[in-house]
């Protein structure tokens, strides 16, 4: 067990900068999540722990060594890939053994570790199958396995469960929270879906195009995101952003009007003065924070386009003609059906403020 | 309404079907049938012995069996060793300009028969030949090529082998280049070496792929004709070359008796089968 840093990593393909000055610390044994969209660099960055890509600057640590210079196989470090990356014509008896095998590992010592491994995961009846005859829950299985045995001292996973229908992905991933808990090794894991990155983690690190946007729990990007880019990513159904601008800023608050929403007018508070009038903003709100009409600080009259309720809660899609699409979450009312007009309420306590660069305002 | 569309599709395939039977079916019997028969003799009469009898007894037939099962027995191991190696090479991410390897090692495969055995009669010529003069540069003396049969011989095997092993190290590149690269990086990160991926993982996902390659080798082995006919001059020195095929044309189009070179023709395909299906089997997946 480890723990892992890294200090200024930068990756260039080229003139192509992949991974702009990328530094993160990882505790011995946590559980850290790179999230972010399609392209933006998780899996390079992985990669590069790994060590099966080289950096361009910077620095990568594990325990106490410096790795930069240092072979993928002695990195101490085990890896979980996509594609599962499964030797294709050994059983997955020997898929396990493989690596212990090859490397002079005493025989009964490779075998207690195989059997335990296939304890652990549940895989005792399928040792003598190859990975074409293994569901890809199954296989997904087998190479989680191949890096428990290992015994690393870092995990990494590069979207394990992406190729997983719905369902079991949500039971592989309760598993692999359980052995986390079990091996209590430090684990990076890389994921482009928000939910597994909120369920997981310990420790959320934000990606996009190959910046860190932000780092934290996943709580804290949920509650206090950096900027619009990480307020949008985090959270589902996502963050509403509506366009307003300024039109009185004080020392304390700060007025808008919503363009696209018939102009209504919220004033937030905020600590230090921010923004001029006449700057275009983007209000922020989740969908959760909407109250009933009345109950908040202004009243927003919207079109239903559709309900879907969902029993214990309801999303509702809605608009004013020409405006953003709007996404409330409501838990009691199950009224609500198409073209209905609907009254909400902002609360200025609940709303984030971004200026037109996605820099967070309030 | 089913049937009369089954008639026009056939109607469609009629013209296939017509030259098929007459240029392959056909011979295919009529050559099975003329092995049964005396064809020295006019008119031709069966008579199993005169070829199948003389075949079993012919010590022409079985020197030309002993240099075919030689040559097939070094030359194949050694060109899909040497292919598997190039295709290696061709897949390494170290080699630059890999287009124009893989077009040097296929254009043998291009180039007439006739201008590469010209070629290679030069090259290995006594007196002037560049190999010799090589040999010689590194106090070899001079080898005659074509007087000795065991020189003659890998003559042949050396000329066999620069032609086809380019071909084979195509064929596979295209399954080196079908095993994923994060196997091998899984490997890596498992700690195994180069060599023992190569060994474990490499070796075992191209079976499939060199079993065929080493089963068109030995079909195109047994029927060599090209090459003692044109580079060793009709399998000399003194039948030394001769290879089944060569005395198959011998036989047939020398001295015109047909009947004797179906036979032969017909244990070559015999042996060929034979031959590849044992490679088959002892090359099948385990289990
Ligand atoms: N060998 C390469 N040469 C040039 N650019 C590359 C190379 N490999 C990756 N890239 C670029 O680096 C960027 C990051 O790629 P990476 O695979 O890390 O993305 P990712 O975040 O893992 O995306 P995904 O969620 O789709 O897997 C991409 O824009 C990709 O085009
Ligand atoms: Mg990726």
């Amino acid at each position: 067990m480890a723990e892992l840093s890294l200090k200024g990593v930068v990756k260039r393909y080229g003139s192509y900068e992949i991974i702009r000055n990328a530094s993160l610390d990882v505790a011995d044994g946590e559980f850290v999540v790179f999230v972010g969209p399609s392209g933006c660099g998780k899996s390079t960055l992985l990669r590069m722990i790994a060590g099966l890509e080289h950096i361009t600057d910077g620095e990568i640590r594990i325990g106490s060594t410096v790795v930069n210079d240092v072979e993928p196989a002695d990195r101490g470090i085990a890896m979980v890939f996509q594609s599962y990356a499964l030797y294709p014509h050994m059983t997955v008896e020997e898929n396990l053994a493989f690596g212990l095998r090859m490397t002079g590992n005493p025989k009964v010592d490779t075998q207690r570790r195989v059997q335990r491994v296939a304890d652990i995961l549940q895989i005792r009846e399928l040792m003598k199958r190859r990975p074409k005859q293994l569901s890809g829950g199954q296989r997904q299985r087998v190479a989680i396995g191949r890096a428990i045995v290992r015994e690393p001292q870092v995990f990494l996973f590069d979207e394990p469960l992406s190729n997983l229908d719905a369902e079991l992905r949500v039971q592989m991933r309760v598993e692999i929270s359980r052995l986390h808990k079990e091996l209590g090794t430090t684990m990076i894991y890389v994921t482009h879906d928000q939910t597994e990155a909120m369920t997981l983690a310990d420790k959320i690190v934000v990606l996009r195009g190959g910046n860190i946007e932000q780092i934290g729990a996943p709580l804290d990007l949920y509650d206090n995101p950096a900027n619009q880019f990480v307020a949008g990513f985090v959270g589902s159904p996502k963050m509403n952003f509506m366009s307003a601008e300024i039109i009185e800023a004080t020392d304390h608050s700060v007025t808008i009007t919503l363009l696209n929403q018939g102009n209504v007018r919220v004033t937030l508070p905020v600590e230090r003065p921010r923004g001029g009038s006449g700057e275009r903003v983007t209000l922020g709100i989740r969908p959760e924070h909407f109250v009933k009409a009345g109950q908040g600080d202004a009243d927003l009259t919207i079109k239903v386009d559709v309900a879907e309720h969902l029993g214990n809660t309801s999303y509702i899609y809605a608009n004013v003609t020409g405006g953003e699409q709007i996404i409330i979450e409501r838990e009691e009312s199950r009224n609500e059906t198409n073209r209905d007009l609907l009254t909400v309420a902002i609360r200025s306590s609940h709303a984030f403020l971004f200026d037109s660069d996605g820099n967070r305002l309030r | 309404m089913q049937s009369s569309r089954n008639r026009a599709a056939y109607g469609f395939l009629a013209p296939y079907l017509l030259i098929f039977a007459v240029f392959w079916i056909w011979p295919i019997i009529s050559s099975f049938v003329m092995s049964f028969q005396n064809t020295r003799i006019n008119p031709w009469t069966f008579s199993p012995g005169a070829n199948w009898g003389r075949l079993f007894s012919d010590p022409a037939f079985y020197n030309a069996l002993k240099n075919t099962m030689i040559i097939l027995v070094i030359q194949v191991p050694v060109m899909i060793t040497l292919a598997t190696i190039m295709a290696v090479l061709l897949n390494s991410p170290l080699l630059k300009a890999k287009g124009l390897f893989r077009f040097a090692f296929f254009a043998p495969v291009v180039v007439g028969e006739v201008a590469y055995a010209a070629v290679f009669r030069l090259m290995f010529n006594l007196d002037f030949g560049i190999v010799n003069k090589l040999l010689n540069a590194a106090g070899i003396p001079s080898i005659s090529w074509f007087a000795e049969a065991p020189a003659a011989m890998a003559l042949l095997i050396i000329a066999v082998t620069w032609r086809w092993a380019g071909y084979n190290a195509i064929i596979i590149l295209a399954g080196l280049q079908s095993i994923p690269d994060d196997v091998y990086e899984a490997a890596t990160l498992d700690r195994v070496s180069k060599l023992k991926q190569f060994i474990y993982i490499t070796l075992p996902l191209l079976r499939p792929i060199i079993l065929f390659c080493v089963v068109l080798s030995i079909i195109g082995s047994m029927q060599l004709f090209t090459e003692p006919f044109l580079i060793t001059n009709r399998g000399g020195p003194g039948g030394g070359t001769e290879t089944l095929g060569l005395f198959l044309y011998r036989q047939g189009f020398a001295s015109l008796n047909f009947g004797y070179a179906s036979a032969i023709a017909y244990t070559m395909a015999a042996l060929a089968i034979a031959i590849s299906l044992l490679n088959l089997w002892v090359g099948r997946e385990p289990k």
